[in-house]
């Protein structure tokens, strides 16, 4: 197996830490404040492209392969986007902390490069490939509106240079973040589910129906929400996107009790019981947001409720269910690249020997409910509730990443 | 009571590093020739497409060199019939707690 999916989880798991030890330097005071000024930019980009994209785009290296059966259409190709998003993305980073448009203008595009040179590999993939099913067209339309979210990003970018798009700047915002979540880390991680939860759980023979209605479904939340931003997002376009996603999540934990249901395998290691857990709190959250939404569409565009929703999706699920897969993903990477070689020999360790599943437990369980308190903070506008829950969110995961890091010893 | 297989035997050495359980308790061996100018091992995975592909018959390969005694080991990554659950041993079911 390439090298290439660990360069991109390594980075992403650097990012991971340098956003939380900003975090904390900060004492969260950058979500409080509002996330449209450079320190806010600074640490949503490195929260959404330096930790969640940069791991998520090392999982669809390493899982396109797996599920086609077949290679990476170019491995060298994906070392040269590794490298453009990198620099691209820590030029970016570094444009938005000393607040100067001119690395801004060099940065934002090299970033976009990379994306793109990312989009064309992995569509060439799965083109070359063939094989058409909810996993696949899942990742295919991910990648498209992860294009879509550079493209409407370089065009704001275009607007505060020019002032082009004088009166569209809010309407493009909202489209860039709608896109970026709901269609690229959505579709990415329920597409990937797919296949990997039945493989953890050893499940066999469950109905695969509901994962192209789920695609489907998402799929309509994601254009429905992106045209009624674009549109100028009148309340019940935008509330009506928001139920279309509420209905798509609920579609999903459908699938994945009906996943778990055919499980031959009690346990599927304690990072992925804890996705389970968290996908059907997740549920329960989207559903009360959407009747919400429904009930009060006016206040949608509330910066307060848009920053909840944010810290709901971004925090709660996108990288809770990351963090669960990565309990996976870390040590079977370097099992692979470590013990691969020797797997046959007496005295090979296993997979789970590389992970203390007890101290993973606990700072899921510690991450999970660290992650109420910054959300009620932001619900009742109560700083402090905000900083403390941070703190224990960023000290927890933290700890987690050290305890992944640890495989790194093995 | 038949005899012992001992390249059977050497392959319980053999672990899926995911599940934990050797690869013939888990049903994965479907065949296996010990014929003069070679061994040959016809196996599936558990799920078509199983990351561990390359290690695995990797694996197979390493267990049965002393026993091939410079025979070529021959392993064959088959998916049809597709591995069920209901292949695996009672001991392999008993230790992943079964459903």
């Amino acid at each position: 197996m390439s090298r290439l999916p660990f360069f991109f989880i390594v980075a992403g798991l650097i990012g991971f830490g340098l956003f939380h030890l900003s975090s904390l330097a900060s004492l969260f005071t950058w979500i409080g404040d509002g996330v449209r000024g450079p320190t806010g930019w600074f640490s949503s980009h490195l929260f959404v492209l330096g930790w969640a994209t940069m791991l998520a785009m090392g999982a669809v290296y390493q899982l396109l392969g797996v599920i086609l059966q077949s290679k990476l259409f170019s491995v060298r190709l994906g070392y040269v986007h590794f490298a453009v998003f990198a620099v691209g993305l820590a030029s970016l980073l570094a444009g938005f902390l000393r607040g100067e448009a001119a690395w801004l203008a060099v940065s934002a595009p090299l970033v976009f490069l990379g994306i793109l040179l990312f989009a064309s590999n992995v569509w060439a993939t799965l083109i070359c490939a063939g094989q058409w099913n909810a996993i696949t067209v899942s990742a295919a339309a991910g990648v498209l509106y992860l294009v879509m979210t550079g493209v409407t990003g370089m065009i704001m970018g275009v607007d505060f240079a020019t002032g082009w798009f004088y009166g569209m700047h809010n309407r493009l915002f909202a489209v860039h973040i709608w896109l970026g979540t709901v269609g690229w880390f959505g579709l990415i991680i329920t597409g990937f589910s797919y296949k990997l939860l039945p493989m953890f759980y050893l499940a066999h023979r469950y109905p695969s129906g509901l994962q192209t209605a789920v695609l489907i479904v998402w799929n309509a939340a994601a254009l429905a929400g992106a045209a009624s931003f674009l549109l100028g997002g009148r309340p019940w376009t935008a509330g009506g996107a928001v139920a279309l996603l509420a209905v798509a999540v609920a579609l999903y934990n459908l699938h994945l009790l009906q996943i778990r249901k055919a499980r031959h395998k009690r346990c599927p290691g304690k990072g992925i019981a804890w996705s389970v857990n968290g996908n059907q709190a997740f549920a329960v959250i989207a559903v009360l947001a959407a009747v919400w939404a429904l009930a009060n569409p006016e206040r949608l565009s509330d910066q307060r409720a848009v920053l909840v929703a944010g810290w709901i999706y971004l925090a709660g699920w996108v990288t809770f269910m990351i963090l669960c897969y990565a309990s996976k993903i870390v040590p079977f990477l370097w099992w692979t690249w470590k013990y691969g070689g020797q797997a046959g020999r007496p005295g090979t360790p296993l997979m789970a020997d590389l992970l203390d599943e007890r101290k993973v437990n606990v700072c899921l369980a510690v991450i999970a409910v660290s992650l109420l308190a910054p959300a009620a903070g932001l619900a009742l506008d109560v700083r402090p509730l905000v900083a403390a829950g941070g703190i224990v969110y960023s000290v927890s995961s933290l700890a987690y990443l050290s305890l992944l890091g640890l495989v790194f010893r093995r | 009571m038949g005899e012992m297989n001992p390249i059977r035997e050497r392959l319980r050495e053999v672990y899926d590093p995911e599940l934990g359980v050797n690869i013939v308790d888990l049903g994965l061996v479907y065949e296996i020739r010990d014929e003069p100018d070679r061994i040959y091992v016809c196996m599936t995975l558990t799920t078509p497409g199983c990351p561990m592909h390359d290690s695995m018959t990797g694996a197979v390969r390493r267990a049965l060199q002393d026993l091939a005694g410079g025979r070529e080991v021959e392993v064959d990554l088959v998916w049809e019939p597709r591995w069920s659950p209901e292949m695996m041993s009672e001991k392999a079911k008993e230790q992943l707690g079964f459903f």
